[in-house]
């Protein structure tokens, strides 16, 4: 006989230091553009960046003051601590776009920073065309702390580190550890962000420069390309996304950023150690070959029956970036959202709504439900049906390569399965509310209960800022959902639930 | 990882299950709570103090909601921050018909019987049916924004036609939320692009143009894009900046955060320093 600990004030204590030490982060975060807002002269940008962080930043301090503790992190705590990170961060993210008035409602505001925040990039933003430079760039700056991982981020710059803060990490959907210390590993993900950054500069600056853009716009735009693209979030400085640029040179930059975002940091870390084996030999990278494939010859065969591009050029370029922004989770546009509907017939945007499910790496900036859990879904499939089909007597044993080889546990195969359940059901959840509060067919519902379900960011054009408050709370749902994986979420309802109905004794957990 | 659960509702009261798992972190709180009455008494006290912070954070959350909503409200703001351009075309269709499905297309034949003959084409008519007018000569209004991209002999603009630029200007100034930005991709060959002024940003309503040229589905000089290629330009409008008000409550208030932050940070240094010694 077991039961769930009701939490008592020593939990929300720790709760509260570690969730303080987030809001101050993302302080930073709305710190950082505060400059170049007043060298600009856009001085209620910089009001609103300074009120956010002035908040954010005394709450942190005040954690700090008040909460301290020397307590040891429980697996719940750490659950609990990023399901907040992400539902309570948002709110503080979202005070400086709500002040600036660019949002329908404080709830649109709120969409906007937790799009951001879960990396998913659809947006609700009043004419982003005449935004304030500084809030572009917070607004990016967002995505790439959340694509990297808020805890991440704040372990980097203010943990002691130990073995507790290991807790928070693995509790992010990132349970691949590249490096035996967390510390360690963080600083890795930080030392691989700051080469591509440089990188993209390196290569994204000439381009802008080639394609007509003044200096100091090439710079902008490569520093938000770079942030939206590895991070893979999908926010642009204006809202024709992609298409604003005209170049093939900035496009496929772009689609080499997309692609590092959709790496994992494991598979980073063997590209970085010239382990070109464990690439090759990766499930994942495997998986996502054979179903890119697949994918790209469904996409361009229903874009040459429907004949929307004349040429093979065209349909290589539109076809094959817009399948690399769905599969990397980027959701970088190349065309209007509403053209998916009445230019690129049906079998087109089927494909990319498969390839925005499947997704990218698990432990990358990614989303969806990730080429892990599917090739792991799959063998698990497979292995029943040899188990049947052999004698009873025959030892059927499936392995996959995943760092090493490794035996599929029949428990392995029914996480990843779950988890692949309940991405499908949140993708109905956000399709059957569009279908209720909206005015649009399945095939616009679909599309867009799966691009925000799976963190994606493409639109079709159902999330819009006059969209209704219900489809915007339920897309918020789906978002956070879908960055935490689900578990973390459903470990802070049992939670709150446990407030109520726990006992006041420890529980007995097996793992 | 697994957590089993069972309370009351398995038959087995706190107080019982008190005793067997004292031995864990919160025995000290237990010991001594075996009995049923004494377990009812901690509990109701032990909700109490856990209810006071969760109230505290509802609460905090609650003022952060209303001081925003406030400061929202607050902003000054102007009926429109740009004149609206007189003299529009109206558009070919008072509503965008969609072409949805290939089966449809005999719809686009309806559709082009209905247009309105010298009207402009919207960036809603061309996204909601691209094949509407592929191929075909057209009048287009907009305001240039972004940046003008000058290369190849001519130049790349964004020309949008929303309500921020051929209304009411550009956000800021008035806090009229009217929806996206949307517009075309705009091809000037050079000696068409030369007069125009700075493009529209923040603080800035660009050029408003009437543009005359040929809409193309898939350009292929933009990798299969949609846009239109002009061959006439003229400048409704010119280039205009447009002065943002300052929201001083917002300075206020922001300034007021920063300094809460301030004194945060030395109470929370203080704090420490105490705790060191």
């Amino acid at each position: 006989m077991s039961s769930v600990l009701r939490p008592d004030v020593d939990d929300l204590r720790i709760i509260g230091f570690y969730l303080g030490k987030v809001l101050g982060g993302l302080g930073v975060v709305m710190l950082a553009p505060v400059p170049v807002a007043l060298a600009l002269g856009e001085w209620n940008a910089a009001a609103a960046l300074g009120l956010g962080a002035g908040i954010s930043l005394s709450v942190r301090w005040l954690a700090d003051a008040h909460l301290e503790t020397r307590r040891t992190l429980s697996w719940a705590h750490g659950m609990v601590i990023v399901a907040l990170a992400w539902i309570v961060g948002s709110a503080f993210a979202a005070i400086p776009m709500h002040v600036s008035g660019r949002f329908t409602s404080a709830l649109g505001a709120y969409f906007e920073a937790t799009s951001a925040l879960t990396t998913t990039g659809m947006s609700v933003i009043h004419d982003l065309d005449h935004l304030e430079t500084s809030m572009g760039l917070y607004r990016h700056l967002l995505q790439l702390a959340g694509g990297l991982g808020i805890i991440i981020v704040i372990l980097a710059l203010f943990s002691a580190g130990g073995s507790r803060v290991g807790t928070l990490y693995v509790s992010e959907a990132r349970d691949e550890r590249i490096l035996p210390n967390v510390l360690r590993t963080s600083r890795f993900i930080a030392r691989v962000t700051a080469a591509f950054l440089v990188a993209s500069l390196v290569a994204l600056v000439p381009a802008l420069l080639n394609a007509g853009f003044a200096p100091l716009r090439a710079l902008e735009h490569a520093v938000a390309l770079f942030a939206s693209s590895f991070s893979t979030g999908g926010f642009s400085l204006m809202q024709a996304s992609m298409a604003y640029y005209h170049s093939a040179w900035v496009e496929l930059f772009v689609m080499l950023l997309m692609f590092a975002g959709m790496l994992s940091f494991a598979l980073h870390h063997a590209l970085w150690s010239r382990d070109l084996r464990e690439f090759v030999d990766h499930l994942e990278t495997r998986t996502l070959a054979l179903t890119g494939t697949g994918l790209l010859v469904l996409l361009s065969l229903g874009l040459v029956r429907e004949g929307t591009y004349g040429d093979l050029a065209a349909l290589v370029r539109k076809g094959l970036f817009t399948l690399l922004s769905a599969v990397s989770s980027t959701g970088h546009q190349v065309n209007s959202g509403e053209t998916y509907l009445t230019d690129w017939g049906v079998l087109a945007p089927a494909a990319i709504v498969g390839a925005m499910a499947i997704g990218g790496m698990a432990s990358s900036t990614a989303g969806g439900v990730k080429a892990l859990r599917v090739a792991l879904a799959f063998k698990g499939v497979v292995h029943d049906i040899r188990r049947f089909l052999l004698p009873e007597s025959a030892v059927v044993v499936t392995s996959y390569h995943v760092g090493r080889r490794r035996i599929l546990r029949p428990e392995t195969a029914r996480a990843a399965t779950t988890v692949l359940l309940l991405f499908v059901l949140s993708f109905l959840l956000g399709t059957m509310t569009a279908l209720i509060t909206s005015d649009v067919d399945l095939t616009e519902a679909l599309f867009e209960g799966v691009s925000i379900g799976a963190n994606i960011g493409i639109s079709i054009g159902v999330v819009e800022p006059a969209m209704s408050p219900t489809l915007q709370a339920v897309y918020i749902v789906q978002m956070i959902l879908g960055r935490l994986e689900f578990v973390a979420v459903l470990v802070l309802f049992g939670y709150l639930l446990s407030f109520r109905r726990g006992s006041r004794v420890l529980g007995r957990v097996s793992r | 990882m697994s957590v089993e659960h069972s309370d009351e509702r398995d038959g087995v009261p706190d107080g019982a299950q008190d005793g067997v798992q004292t031995s864990h972190r919160r025995s000290d709180r237990a010991a001594g709570r075996t009995g049923t009455s004494g377990t009812e008494r901690t509990r109701v006290q032990d909700r109490r103090r856990v209810r006071w912070p969760l109230l505290g954070v509802a609460g905090l959350l609650g003022i952060l909601l209303a001081l925003t909503s406030v400061l929202d409200r607050s902003a000054p703001s102007l009926p429109s921050s740009t004149e609206a351009v007189a003299d529009l075309p109206q558009p070919l269709l008072d509503e965008p018909v969609r072409c949805t499905r290939s089966d449809e297309r005999a719809s686009v034949d309806d559709v082009r019987r209905v247009l309105r003959p010298e009207g402009r084409i919207t960036s809603a008519i061309v996204s909601a049916c691209p094949r509407l007018l592929a191929g075909r000569d057209v009048v287009y209004v907009g305001e240039v924004v972004g940046d003008v991209l000058r290369r190849d002999g001519g130049a790349w603009v964004q020309v949008n036609d929303d309500a921020y630029a051929l209304e009411l200007g550009p956000f800021g100034a008035h806090r009229e939320p009217l929806g996206f930005s949307s517009g075309l991709t705009v091809w000037l060959p050079d000696g068409l692009h030369e007069g125009l002024g700075a493009p529209g940003r923040h603080g800035r309503r660009g050029d408003v143009v009437r543009i005359e040229g040929l809409l193309l589905r898939t350009d292929p000089a933009d990798g299969g894009g949609i846009t239109v290629r002009a061959r006439a330009l003229e400048v409704l409008a010119p280039s205009t900046a447009v002065d943002e008000p300052l929201n001083v409550p917002l300075v206020v208030a922001a300034l007021a955060a920063g300094l809460l932050a301030f004194l945060s940070w030395g109470w929370a240094r203080l704090r420490a320093r105490r705790r060191a010694l």
